[in-house]
């Protein structure tokens, strides 16, 4: 996967973060419910950030 | 908590801030040959760890502990996501960051509204962008201090008022920004970033350990406020609510000018790397503890009349030791007053920058950046007036300086992806989207039910794209822009 590829799962998560809590999670009010999924969403955001500028090292060095 | 505590620890706060401010004056901010480049950028050869550690105390400030704080205590985990899809929208840096950076080496560029100017060819559209994001991010700033006012009246139990807590603020902001420009306020940031998230995870950890531990926290809202902990829960998190909310603010890294601002300064991609993730592991931290924050107030004092004093009822509880309570106090102070110096500092350099060099195009760098430094004081006034009118909540009005500003969206990305775009395009996003939002704003009106913030984007990018169709585009200057922007 390329740089490219990680935007497109990012912006997948982005809109995971608005289906998932109001569609499935409307009704579990405990912490594995929304809380969680949205923690792990932010944990998931990091992880491809992290892979999304493993190239910046070279480029547009002078 | 005693009034000479708080007292002693803002005084303390006040001589390390200084000292360190001081000790990062460099020849490039302050010596003979300082120019706009040194003093607003740094010359642009800032480190990764200290940009990562300002950029997240200049996003990260009363708004976080005081103002997501109350909104969770307000309306439950919906504020969490919220906060959650706007720290996903910081992953716009990654891809459009290495452009800005590479654009700004090549052709010099101070200010991202100096950047859009020249790519479109065309000064109005520096001019627009830079009076737009004075109109909106001095509400911005206001909200900052309005939290330093909240919070300090809080903790001392009203013995402290609003006033003067917003008054101390807005000098500290003038004093950090003015000694060494930039290195100044990002190195008293580094500081504050560091303290605030090992005091502030502390506290959390010792309130949530105090309220019986996190499973009885959660079990507690399970029982007590179940509505907390679904969106949209008691109602305040509606769908619509919410997108009103996320909207604006996933575009938060490009729309505001202090955060893209910083995308000029790294001293190379992999310092803009370290910034972008050192930011991100600080934002989800941060995050998690504020909204902690929220859920033990509504736990621990469910009957608070005003959500956005949350934070200070819980800072001032038996829950927190006094010592800790007031170190995180001075955090939350450093960190707002990190927020607005930054503010300022990029207001001051897109208004000498953009609309005083352009309307007078013979002023020297040195003229360009005394009048800079004139008009610091001058916009922390105007923020100090607005701070005054104590808006409800602070969150809310927060957002909306986020919504006014996403109208430069359209012509940010446009110029690096649309070759097309032009300066009518540009200006039209600009003028008439803003406008359309002030509109909707101040008449209260929401067409088909939808709040400003869903508006704000759609209308200023058909604008700017229907305007862009009929205009010409600055062939040449569109090339060279791409060819450095390396599309």
């Amino acid at each position: 996967m390329n740089a490219r590829h990680y935007q497109w799962a990012v912006w997948a998560v982005v809109g995971l973060c608005y289906v998932v809590p109001y569609g499935p999670l409307t009704g579990i009010a405990h912490w594995y419910g929304s809380f969680l999924f949205w923690g792990v969403a932010g944990v998931a955001i990091i992880a491809l950030n992290v892979l999304m500028t493993a190239d910046f090292d070279d480029r547009f060095e002078e | 908590m005693s009034l000479s505590l708080i007292w002693a620890a803002v005084g303390v706060y006040l001589l390390l801030g200084l000292a360190i401010a001081f000790l990062s004056r460099s020849d490039s901010t302050n010596g003979a040959r300082v120019d706009m480049s040194g003093f607003f950028l740094g010359n642009r050869q800032m480190n990764g760890f200290v940009s990562a550690l300002s950029y997240s105390a200049t996003t990260y400030s009363a708004f976080m502990m005081v103002g997501l704080a109350g909104l969770t205590y307000a309306g439950g985990v919906g504020a969490f996501g919220f906060e959650i899809v706007y720290f996903a929208g910081v992953s716009l840096v990654a891809i459009f960051g290495p452009k800005f950076w590479a654009v700004g080496k090549r052709f010099g560029y101070v200010t991202p509204s100096e950047m859009l100017g020249h790519r479109y060819a065309d000064r109005r559209v520096a001019i627009a962008t830079a009076l737009a994001s004075c109109l909106f991010l001095i509400p911005y700033a206001a909200v900052q201090l309005a939290g330093v006012g909240y919070l300090l009246a809080g903790m001392s139990g009203g013995a402290i008022t609003f006033t003067t807590g917003v008054v101390v603020a807005a000098i500290l902001a003038i004093l950090f920004s003015f000694i060494a420009g930039i290195r100044s306020v990002m190195w008293t940031d580094s500081l504050q970033a560091l303290f605030m998230i090992v005091a502030s995870t502390l506290v959390a950890l010792l309130v949530v350990e105090s309220l019986g531990g996190f499973a009885a926290l959660f079990d507690t809202l399970a029982t007590e406020h179940p509505e907390a902990l679904t969106v949209p829960g008691s109602g305040l998190f509606s769908l619509t609510t919410f997108l009103g909310l996320t909207l604006p603010w996933f575009f938060f890294s490009l729309s505001n000018p202090q955060v893209s601002q910083r995308l000029f300064m790294p001293a190379s991609l992999r310092s803009m790397r370290q910034m972008l993730i050192g930011f991100l592991v600080f934002g989800f931290v941060y995050t998690l503890v504020s909204v902690l924050w929220g859920f033990s107030a509504l736990v621990a004092f469910p009957g608070l009349v005003q959500s956005d004093l949350a934070t200070p009822t819980l800072l001032a509880s038996e829950h927190v030791p006094p010592i800790l309570g007031v170190i995180v106090m001075v955090g939350i102070l450093a960190a707002a007053v990190s927020t607005i110096d930054s503010i300022m500092l990029t207001l001051s350099s897109m208004v000498s920058r953009d609309v005083y060099a352009n309307l007078s195009p013979t002023a020297s760098e040195a003229r360009q950046l005394r009048v800079g430094k004139w008009v610091l004081p001058v916009i922390a006034l105007l923020a100090l007036m607005f701070a005054e009118l104590q808006l409800d909540l602070i969150a809310v009005l927060s957002v909306a300086a986020s919504t006014g500003l996403v109208v430069v969206v359209p012509p940010i990305i446009g110029a690096f992806y649309w070759r097309r775009g032009t300066a009518v395009g540009a200006l039209a996003s600009i003028i008439g989207g803003g406008a359309a939002v002030i509109a909707l704003y101040a008449t209260g009106i929401k067409p088909l039910g939808l709040p400003p913030g869903i508006w704000a984007l759609p209308v200023a990018l058909v604008l700017y794209v229907a305007a862009s169709l009929v205009t010409r585009a600055p062939e040449t200057r569109t090339r060279e822009f791409l060819a450095a922007a390396g599309r």
